[in-house]
């Protein structure tokens, strides 16, 4: 570019040079100003403030209303919780089962023929039938079966105490001595079987 | 400031100061240039050669991901009672190599909280090398954070250092946990159904309605500073679809008092099992549908696996004498007999190489169609029947809903059996009459019957109030309800007339099944069972009674069936009083008054 515009200034013939002179752009003289000056800076410099400050005051209240939206969560989700406790400890209390068992204890049975009273001429429909107790209906499942001999006879079994020479000889004889003592015991038992006796052993 | 300097140095030493400039400029550019290619290379390298990874990176460094759990529909009863419903539950989870320290003192709070085992516990919570234990799950959440909160409590108290003391104990905490929550416990169990460990759906309604009940799962990504949502930052939410909630036609407090009953009769007889059916005549709503053994929906576990579908509609059995009612409706509707048509029944009646008896020894006996009805007799049944083709029995058989699955909407259902009437025989047609050779479920049964409760027209039966679609894709429900004519409204009248004189203490087989001031239709069964390994009749019995009430305007179709009684009882003894007791319960709780008409009197001899 500065090349260009050197090679056309060359060319430029001399009778120009005033006009050339003449033409060429100088710098306007400023004029004086009198506007006050200090009102535009005020105006800016307030802008300027107010708006980094409102910003930040902006800023900070989404913060604090994302920590308000935070909590307010975690407390909606305790009561969430704790009504859906509530409510299901008020099935626990509907629930059929509960409230016959309750009904039971204190000795309600479930009428045995309906009866209707027709309030309009306060005629019987039906036999009522006065509840007894036999009326009464098992709710609870029957118990699991006993067994035949509630206490039955305690099992005894009878050690040989090893001799003393036996234990000299070692511990494999006197094991053997203890097995055939088993055995005997359960041969003596009544309907017993050896691997019994040895657990009872044990 | 002033003018005459500035134009000086413009026009003052123009040729150093041009080319100072110029070196100037050759040198910012090169420096931008280098600089812009660095960028352009490393813009090259972000976007062109792999952009997703490294936007999936900056996405993960503050986004958190949230998985939104759709809540599953409820089942609730036909009054809206829950019979099983989802609620938020947290698990517990120990990190042993915290707790160790503390396992017994640990222990005891969770032995005390919520009943767990202390050994069990203790021993979790001082396992050596583990870093995870589950010490008890589907905890309601209220509960869970109240032991969580106890726990780290009871630690700090033992802790002496005050900058200790501030940080919480993290050797217990929770997570989430969806807990499917059966209210009732057992009620209903067979028919609801119950979910696994890991929140899949396992057996009954749950099974077969699960993608209604379970929704869609959302979830939603946010970018979280300190714990806290950055407002104003990059967030996208799939909002989850919840389950939707399925209304049966089952009556809760109903379906309770069933079970009890059907229980009691179960274990009184030392049976192996039994189903019982109520329906509503008119609408055919299922308003209970129990089964004995049951299991507690909330404890599957600890049920044997043979207890956990609905014996009521997976089992099949002979129904035996109730089947009469069907035979003798259908000879009734083709006008072939009236309710005092006389019969004379023989003590034996040999059919080609077989003979047939009765369940009582007698002689020749004068018995009118009531009576033989009201006896249960299977000589006179067959006899009537060979008024009637096998071709034309099996079509109203067929009619009567026997051989087809009702279809309410349980997956497993049977189709009971109904051989072709081609292959019947002379044999078959007389076994088929009286309920023999032929199998049914408990629902198809109740239904046959319900036909002439409800004036000679089949209602099909249904569990789910409004309409439901499967995961099969089967629409089921009240609002599918079908009607057809099985038998004339004349044919029905006479047959529950004569049905009434089962439950008359005077002339029937179950005077246990009468409700004191109503008038009741009723007929018993004994049927031979076959066994399961010999497929033959092992000397087993299936006892029931299926009957209606008021006779003369039917609310309500009640069906007991017990297997195998093991106190010699029939179906009078066993099924008729159970049968007693669910009825008088039905009428008094919907209110239904005595008719006031005067019970049917009909002959039963001649």
């Amino acid at each position: 570019m500065s090349t260009l515009f050197s090679q056309a200034r060359t060319r430029i013939p001399r009778f120009a040079d005033a006009a050339v002179e003449r033409a060429r752009l100088t710098v306007v003289p400023s004029r004086p100003v009198d506007a006050p000056r200090a009102p535009f800076v005020v105006l800016v410099v307030l802008l300027l403030a107010g708006g980094v400050a409102g910003l930040l005051a902006f800023n900070t209240t989404m913060q604090q209303n994302a920590f308000t939206a935070t909590s307010l969560q975690h407390r909606a989700d305790a009561l969430a919780a704790r009504q859906q406790s509530l409510a299901m400890d008020l099935e626990r209390l509907r629930d059929p089962q509960h409230l016959a068992a309750r009904a039971k204890k204190i000795g309600m049975v479930p009428p045995p023929n309906p009866a209707f009273v027709r309030l309009t001429d306060g005629k019987v429909l039906g036999q009522p039938v006065a509840a007894t107790r036999l009326d009464a209906i098992r709710i609870n499942t029957l118990p699991a079966p006993k067994p035949k001999v509630l206490a039955p006879k305690p099992r005894i079994v009878k050690i040989v105490v090893p001799r003393k020479a036996d234990q000299k000889n070692g511990t494999k004889k006197s094991a053997q001595d203890r097995s055939v003592a088993n055995d005997r015991a359960g041969r003596a038992g009544s309907n017993r079987t050896p691997s019994g006796s040895q657990e009872t052993n044990r | 400031m002033s003018p005459a300097p500035h134009s000086r140095s413009r026009r003052g030493a123009p040729g150093t100061g041009r080319g100072s400039a110029h070196n100037r400029l050759r040198v910012f550019l090169v420096v931008i240039t280098m600089v812009v290619s660095v960028f352009g290379v490393r813009l090259f390298q972000l976007q062109g050669l792999d952009p997703k990874a490294y936007a999936a990176r900056a996405q993960q460094a503050g986004a958190a991901t949230v998985v939104l759990p759709a809540r599953r529909g409820t089942i609730l009863d036909r009054k809206g009672v829950a019979l099983a419903e989802s609620v938020d539950g947290l698990m517990l989870i120990a990190d042993p190599k915290v707790t160790t320290k503390y396992g017994g003192m640990i222990a005891r709070i969770l032995a005390d909280d919520l009943g767990l085992d202390y050994f069990d516990v203790r021993a979790k919570l001082t396992k050596p090398g583990s870093r995870f234990q589950y010490l008890d799950r589907r905890v309601p959440s209220t509960l869970a954070t109240h032991v969580v909160k106890h726990i780290q409590d009871a630690v700090r108290r033992t802790i002496t250092d005050p900058d200790l003391r501030k940080i919480p104990f993290g050797g217990v905490y929770t997570e989430a946990d969806p807990l499917r929550d059966y209210p009732a416990k057992d009620v209903a169990a067979n028919v609801v159904g119950f979910l696994g460990d890991n929140g899949a759906a396992m057996a009954g309604l749950e099974l077969a309605f699960d993608k209604r009940l379970k929704g869609k799962d959302g979830q939603e990504t946010y970018e979280v500073g300190d714990g806290n949502r950055i407002p104003l930052g990059d967030n996208s939410t799939v909002e989850p679809r919840n389950g939707r909630p399925l209304q049966l036609t089952i009556d809760r407090d109903l379906q309770w008092y069933v079970q009890r009953v059907l229980r009691s009769a179960v274990q009184k007889s030392r049976s192996d099992s039994g189903s019982a059916v109520v329906l509503d005549t008119q609408t055919g709503e299922v308003l209970s549908l129990a089964d004995f053994p049951t299991y507690d929906a909330n404890t599957p576990g600890r049920a044997r696996k043979s207890d956990l579908g609905s014996r009521a509609l997976q089992g099949v059995y002979e129904p035996g004498s109730v089947e009469k009612v069907l035979t003798i409706s259908s000879l009734l509707d083709e006008g072939k007999l009236t309710p005092r048509t006389p019969i004379t029944v023989p003590a034996t009646l040999p059919v080609q190489d077989r003979v047939i008896h009765d369940w009582f020894p007698h002689d020749r006996l004068h018995l009118t169609t009531t009576g033989v009805l009201a006896k249960s007799s299977n000589i006179g049944t067959t006899l009537a029947a060979t008024q009637i083709s096998s071709e034309d029995l099996y079509r109203h058989l067929r009619a009567f809903g026997l051989g087809t699955k009702t279809g309410v909407g349980l997956y497993g259902e049977t189709n009971g059996q109904l051989p072709d009437w081609t292959s019947w025989g002379k044999v078959g047609h007389a076994t088929v009459s009286f309920g023999q050779g032929i199998s049914v479920n408990t629902l198809q049964m109740a239904t046959a019957v319900n036909a002439i409760a409800n004036g000679g027209e089949l209602v099909t039966p249904s569990l789910i109030r409004g309409s439901a679609t499967t995961d099969a894709g089967q629409e089921v429900g009240t609002d599918h309800t079908t009607k057809h004519r099985v038998i004339s409204a004349k044919a029905a009248r006479q047959m529950s007339r004569m049905m009434e004189m089962v439950p008359n203490p005077e002339t029937g087989t179950a005077p246990g099944a009468q409700v004191m001031g109503y008038r009741v239709s009723g007929k018993t069964g004994t049927a031979q069972r076959v066994g399961k390994k010999c497929r033959c009749y092992d000397g087993t019995f299936t006892v029931s009674f299926a009957g209606f009430a008021p006779a003369d305007k039917p609310r309500f179709t009640v069906y007991v069936v017990i297997q195998n009684p093991r106190n010699g009882g029939g179906g009078g003894s066993i099924g008729g009083p159970a049968f007693s007791r669910i009825m008088s319960y039905l009428l008094a709780r919907y209110g239904v008054v005595p008719t006031g008409t005067k019970p049917a009197n009909l002959p039963i001899e001649w």
